[in-house]
């Protein structure tokens, strides 16, 4: 990477000498600029504009009218007396726990016994798997909740069983969280699934192929050459399950709007209720968003850290 | 019978025996089973009414109705949030795919000191959430008077678009021998020229994987235009559904229909480019 870039910078320099160099500098421009102009309108500035306003007096009104004042960290110490910003914290947390100890084992599973082939119709049991994932967050919230609700059918099969039996999942704050985390791991174990099918390809067979003739069973083989080779795409996985953690607001939304008394809140959600519930306390939100990103970004690093250290692919 | 299952899994990669080979079916059928059990009741509940949904949750309808689904798509305006959806999505996609490939060739292809950077924050995207940004966003659209516009939502999509499609598309090109855009200079075309008679053409694939994913995630979006579109005839087809089941949500019949509504366009889509999906995927997910 460093021996490319200097090389790169060498023949930059090279070109820069001639005329030429203008024409290329100005078509990279106007290649590159449209994209730039546009992410950085939609990530980077707002994000600066978030990290000013989460500092000031600001709460809600006209921006352009309103008298904004310096307060520094005061919309970050509400948001961390806040019991609802802990509820959903944690409740983010039961989310990356489901996904790193359900999700991405189950996925693990799946793809392993997809790509052996010990098993016919692997196309179909692989699309059936994954479907989920691509339907739109709302339609499946609606879904589950309509699924879990006392009226549902849950009730009902379950109701076949134990007849007395009374469902009070959703309603009851302590187990609120369960058809949520439910949902959620149906939704997204396929999304491992295939990240560990495409990884799994990428062993070479013939190194599986010779650990078998020389008498490996089928648990040494994936104990000591597919974990192995897998462990970064594990690790990436994990982030990737604490990254999409935060993405979590439409199924939530869709299926218990942080319902009862707000105990499935997770944190974009409760960035949405102090925003738009009630009478909107947008520094809040702003803190809240703030705290947010600087999870993204400490992931993020994670994730370099990882690649560093388990990297060496392609 | 079980020697010939034992001869065939040593023909293919392992000794597993026909009682571990069972096993395996059982829980790859139990997991199908499970993960498309739920979209089955729902298929079959939307052709009840709701009085024998009722009567009747878990069996299939004694009489089938279709009543349903015209009823949702009239009251729930289902029309207008179609063509919405279809618009926001395909205004999108199309720029993020002509952007992302741009931009992506000029990282790949030509040489410049603002490249390591201006990738580097773009590839940072993927992993840095939309989400952690709505508000921000919302209150930057008000200030630019961007909220309850069309342009107000394609911007932010378009954007939030373009990182997984800029790393997508750089690593794609980059496999492209640096002669071609070489030879196409030394006969004296211009970048754009190369850009849109060589690149495009050579980048179908990516092209094709970049545009799928988008769509996606698109028409699926829910948060975003629900923040930043109050007017009825602005909002998308999530938001309708959304909104909806709300309104009637004792209406099973209807509310189910109205979920079939936004099931099926996907459900068309994701057989039509299974593939390309899986791929982006896997590709996107794991750098």
């Amino acid at each position: 990477m460093n021996q490319e870039m200097t090389l790169n910078k060498e023949k930059w320099l090279k070109v820069k000498g001639k005329k030429f160099w203008t024409e290329e500098r100005r078509a990279y421009l106007m290649l590159v600029t449209p994209a730039a102009l546009l992410y950085y309108a939609v990530m980077a500035f707002p994000f600066l504009f978030s990290l000013v306003l989460s500092f000031t007096n600001y709460t809600s009104g006209e921006l352009v009218t309103t008298p904004i004042r310096f307060i520094g960290l005061k919309h970050y110490l509400d948001m961390l007396a806040d019991p609802y910003f802990w509820i959903s914290l944690t409740n983010n947390f039961y989310i990356v726990f489901i996904s790193v100890f359900g999700q991405i084992p189950l996925g693990f599973v799946i793809a392993y016994i997809l790509h052996r082939k010990h098993v016919k119709m692997t196309g179909f049991f692989q699309t059936m798997i994954y479907f989920p994932t691509i339907i739109s967050t709302i339609v499946v919230g609606i879904l589950w909740q309509s699924f879990f609700s006392p009226y549902g059918p849950l009730t009902e099969i379950i109701q076949r069983i134990i007849p007395a039996w009374e469902n009070n999942l959703s309603v009851d704050p302590k187990t609120a969280m369960i058809p949520v985390l439910l949902a959620v791991l149906w939704m997204y174990t396929g999304n491992y699934l295939i990240i560990f099918l495409a990884n799994l390809q990428k062993i070479d067979p013939e190194v599986m192929e010779a650990s078998k003739i020389d008498g490996a069973s089928e648990g040494q083989v994936l104990r000591y050459i597919v974990l192995p080779a897998l462990s970064g795409v594990i690790v990436t996985c994990a982030i990737l399950a604490i990254s999409g953690s935060l993405n979590s607001f439409g199924l939530i939304f869709a299926m218990t709007q942080g319902n009862p008394a707000r105990r499935t809140s997770v944190l974009s959600l409760y960035m949405y209720d102090n925003a738009f519930r009630g009478a909107p306390d947008y520094g809040l939100a702003n803190a809240i968003s703030i705290f947010m990103v600087l999870m993204s970004f400490a992931m993020i690093l994670i994730t370099k850290a990882v690649e560093k250290k388990f990297g060496g692919r392609e | 019978m079980m020697r010939d299952g034992a001869l065939r899994g040593k023909r293919r990669s392992g000794e597993i025996s026909g009682t571990t080979r069972a096993l395996l079916y059982i829980v790859l059928i139990a997991f199908t089973v499970l993960t498309i059990y739920p979209l089955i009741w729902l298929t079959i509940s939307s052709f009840k009414t709701t009085q024998e949904f009722q009567l009747n949750k878990l069996g299939l309808p004694i009489h089938w109705t279709l009543i349903n689904y015209p009823i949702a798509w009239q009251i729930g305006n289902f029309g207008t949030l179609f063509m919405n959806s279809l618009f926001y999505t395909t205004a999108s996609t199309l720029a993020v795919v002509f952007l992302s490939l741009a931009a992506g060739f000029a990282f790949a292809k030509i040489r410049s000191r603002a490249t390591p950077l201006l990738h580097g924050s773009f590839v940072i995207g993927i992993l840095l959430t939309i989400q952690s940004l709505m508000i921000p966003l919302f209150l930057v659209a008000s200030v630019t008077r961007l909220v309850d516009t069309r342009l107000g939502v394609l911007i932010p999509y378009v954007g939030m678009g373009l990182p997984l499609g800029i790393y997508l598309c750089t690593e794609y090109i980059k496999g492209f021998p640096d002669a071609i855009v070489e030879s196409a200079r030394l006969e004296g075309a211009g970048y754009l020229k190369i850009y849109a008679a060589i690149i495009v053409p050579m980048a179908k694939p990516v092209f094709t994987t970049v545009a799928v994913l988008n769509v996606a995630g698109v028409w699926n979006e829910f948060m975003l235009v629900n923040m930043l579109v109050s007017k009825d005839a602005l909002r998308s087809l999530p938001v309708g559904i959304f909104r909806f089941s709300g309104a009637l949500a004792s209406d099973y019949g209807k509310q189910f229909a109205a979920l079939m509504i936004g099931l099926i366009p996907m459900i068309i889509f994701f057989l039509f480019f299974r593939n390309q999906i899986t791929k982006g995927v896997s590709a996107g997910a794991v750098k």
